[in-house]
């Protein structure tokens, strides 16, 4: 499968603004701090509406590529509408619509004449409940490459294993491809949705909620993988999980009725909030 | 604080609010009974009347006129399925797509999302239209097509038609028939039926208007210089080297119209000809001079006709008929199992764009949104991921419709006619054909007492057949029913 190359996609930029990480976590070493930061998403004052309501005000964003960014916040603020504009998922809803600057590496998101599908191959999506189709693992992973390409019998095959191997399921299915996705458990129906995600060949995949729906064994079992799939692809992870969104990204957002209320390096958002309401939240205080 | 409910207000009694809703259930329970009871009065009083009528013979047979006993329903089956079938197949794809339309590409723009609500909101009220306004619909939309093409007559061929020879018939001394291929050709004389382009003397093309005898001189007398009457005979004349046809309208004035071949009803006899006889063979015509004895061989009286004589007793002519191929097809669809077929797909359509409604709304949205997030196209969402799901409940509603279908006799009368029986059998698209329902319509109308019971033999096949298509209908939604509970 060809992979396209995801320089061609980053946009790099010195960001003046990022402070190096003085901590002692562990995710902030995997950030190499001295490299010029590679910004996969750039969002510049978004505005997101659903009919009159408006969603999402003013946001001022940059993702870093294969880092982990974890989007945070109370029902309602914003977080999810945010990450299903980024590959155009809000399509399907008739009265969103948006304005200001999203781009995912060259790709201007919100212009119209985007081709979303395109789009889509590039911005990978796995959504708060495991959706496997009703057919076989094999058929739920090898979906997205017999949509895109041309792949032969024996590519396909490949790829299936390679993309399950990825998402950490190999093992599990190897001897029952071709039985119903419906029969596997619900953390095992999300690591295939993983995969299939995956075998497109993605540079970003969007999270939402990715857990939300799981017992915490297999909640564990997915917050290894997105550890593992960290630095080699850019991960957006929306959670309602405090916990989660330390132990596995790199970087924290906080969103509150529609804006960012701070944003920065997880450690730092987590043990040493700039803003009163980002430490009210985290502490629990509310939310 | 306390409840603004006061404590000394009267209680109603226990005991009776407890007996009324006893009554309730009781009088629930009977009224609901009552339904029962009817239905198997029905049931008990169709069998008695019908069931020992139900056998082999009765089942292939066909009508027989003041025959009860030997009468049979073989090619009402035939023609219901044949109908029914025709309507599923017309029905499924439209009013599938127009129920993937409605549910699955909601537009964005303000013009086609009132076109959107238009269709849905016409499509709710005609549900419940009945199905005779059908009927009339059908008669005016498929048997004669609006009127843009010109109208089949007995005997007539019609502009557009394939799939069909035609051959003149004649009766020899023997009384056998013998048949011959007609040719088309350019006759002598032409009847003007129906309006028809025309040239005046001066190069001025215009439409030659056709009006009866019996209209009122009002509607025509501005019209005179480019109108003729009904039935009026254009001659045949040769102008420049070529073949026009020459009539004069109402005022005198004289106006020209291309010759076209065609053919004619009769053909006369004059010289022998080959023709082919009832057993297939075919031989030369033996034709004799009016003044000739008739043979009084047999076989030479089978292969014998006058020729074409003024006088009506010795007069040979042939008539034109037709013999369909199985691909026989023309326009309009005149009165023909095809329009049938067509006009209850018409009926259904409503009922089976709501049941896929229903079942394309039933595919979870988290599975549209996994195809979508994974990059697929609309067309694909809905073919990979929407229709699988969805056709079970589809399938569903189809069948339900089509027993609907099955047993509509309104609309059959009104695009057919209340046929019975055919000499030929359903030979192709363009034949008549009985249906179950028309056939127990018109039997249990028929003055003869013994149809009464033919046809209720024939409602006990048509409830066999409804009963057999939903119990299709219900082991498809069991079979299919949410995979992921079993």
């Amino acid at each position: 499968m060809t992979k396209t190359d995801e320089n061609m996609l980053a946009e790099t930029t010195t960001s003046a603004d990022e402070k190096p990480p003085t901590s002692t976590s562990a995710q902030s070493t995997a950030a190499n701090d001295n490299q010029p930061e590679v910004v996969a998403i750039h969002i510049d004052n978004f505005n997101a509406f659903y009919g009159d309501f408006q969603a999402i005000t003013d946001v001022n964003l940059k993702v870093p590529a294969r880092k982990v960014t974890a989007f945070i916040g109370p029902s309602g603020c914003g977080k999810s509408t945010l990450l299903k504009w980024c590959n155009r998922m809000n399509d399907i809803v008739p009265i969103a619509h948006a304005s200001g600057k999203l781009k995912v590496g060259d790709i201007n998101v919100l212009d119209q004449k985007t081709d979303v599908v395109s789009l889509r191959r590039r911005v990978g999506m796995v959504f708060q409940k495991a959706n496997p189709f009703p057919k076989s693992i094999y058929d739920n992973v090898a979906y997205g490459p017999r949509l895109h390409y041309k792949v032969s019998r024996n590519d396909l095959d490949d790829l299936v294993e390679w993309s399950l191997q990825k998402a950490a399921l190999w093992s599990e299915v190897k001897d029952r491809l071709h039985k119903s996705a419906l029969g596997l458990s619900g953390g095992q129906q999300q690591r295939l949705c993983i995969a299939r995600a995956i075998a497109v060949g993605p540079e970003i995949l969007l999270m939402d909620e990715p857990c939300s729906a799981l017992d915490p064994a297999s909640t564990a079992r997915i917050e290894d993988l997105i550890f593992e799939l960290r630095g080699q692809y850019t991960i957006v992870i929306v959670t309602h999980n405090m916990q989660q969104a330390a132990r596995c990204s790199d970087r924290t957002a906080f969103f509150f009725e529609g804006k960012i209320v701070e944003e920065g390096a997880t450690d730092q958002v987590f043990t040493r909030p700039q803003e009163q309401q980002t430490e009210d939240y985290v502490t629990g205080k509310f939310g | 604080m306390n409840s603004p409910l006061k404590q000394e207000l009267e209680h109603r009694s226990e005991q009776g609010r407890t007996r009324l809703s006893g009554y309730f259930a009781v009088t629930c329970l009977l009224v609901s009974s009552l339904a029962i009871v009817i239905l198997a009065t029905l049931l008990f009083s169709i069998l008695y009347t019908g069931g020992s009528w139900l056998n082999f013979d009765f089942l292939s047979g066909t009508h027989r006129e003041n025959n009860p006993e030997e009468s049979g329903i073989g090619q009402a089956i035939i023609g219901s399925l044949v109908i029914c079938s025709i309507c599923g197949l017309a029905a499924l794809p439209i009013g599938v797509g127009t129920a993937i339309f409605l549910e699955e590409f909601q537009p964005r723009n303000r013009f086609l999302r009132m076109f959107h609500g238009l269709v849905q909101l016409n499509i709710n009220n005609l549900a419940g239209v009945p199905s005779i306004v059908y009927g009339i619909l059908g008669l005016t939309a498929f048997v004669y097509m609006f009127g843009a093409f010109n109208s089949i007559k007995v005997n007539d061929q019609p502009d557009y038609e394939f799939g069909t020879s035609y051959y003149y018939q004649v009766k020899t001394l023997g009384d056998t028939f013998v048949k011959f291929p007609a040719r088309k050709e350019i006759h002598a004389t032409f009847e003007i039926r129906n309006p028809i382009r025309a040239d005046r003397a001066n190069g001025e093309s215009f439409l030659l208007k056709v009006f009866s005898r019996s209209d009122d001189e009002k509607k025509f007398e501005n019209d005179r210089s480019s109108a003729v009457f009904r039935g009026v005979l254009a001659n045949l004349e040769t102008r420049d080297d070529q073949q026009i046809y020459v009539v004069q309208t109402m005022d005198g004035s004289e106006v020209t119209f291309p010759a076209q071949p065609s053919y004619s009803s009769f053909a006369k006899i004059l010289e022998p000809i080959e023709v082919v006889g009832p057993d297939g063979e075919s031989f030369q015509l033996n034709v004799l001079a009016k003044s000739d004895d008739v043979p009084s061989d047999e076989q030479l009286k089978a292969r014998s006709v006058f020729a074409d004589s003024p006088d009506p007793k010795r007069r040979s002519s042939a008539s034109i008929f037709s013999e369909p191929t199985p691909l026989h097809f023309h326009l309009p669809f005149s009165k023909s199992v095809l329009s049938a077929g067509l006009t209850l797909a018409l009926v259904i359509l409503p009922i089976v764009i709501i049941a896929s409604q229903e079942a394309i709304r039933g595919v979870p949205q988290t599975l549209r949104e996994a195809a979508y997030g994974m990059g697929a196209t609309r067309w694909q969402v809905v073919r990979g991921a929407v229709l699988p799901s969805a056709t079970p409940g589809i399938m569903t509603g189809a069948i339900l419709a089509m027993s609907r279908a099955v047993g509509e006799a309104a609309p059959l009368l009104a695009v057919m006619g209340g046929v019975l029986g055919t000499t030929t059998g359903l030979r192709s698209l363009m034949d008549k054909t009985p249906a179950l329902p028309v056939t127990i319509f018109k039997w249990a109308g028929d003055e003869n007492a013994g149809f009464e019971n033919t046809s209720a033999a024939a409602i006990i096949v048509l409830l066999v057949f409804l009963l057999l298509m939903n119990s299709i209908a219900i082991y498809i939604r069991y079979r299919y029913e949410s995979p992921a509970t079993k």
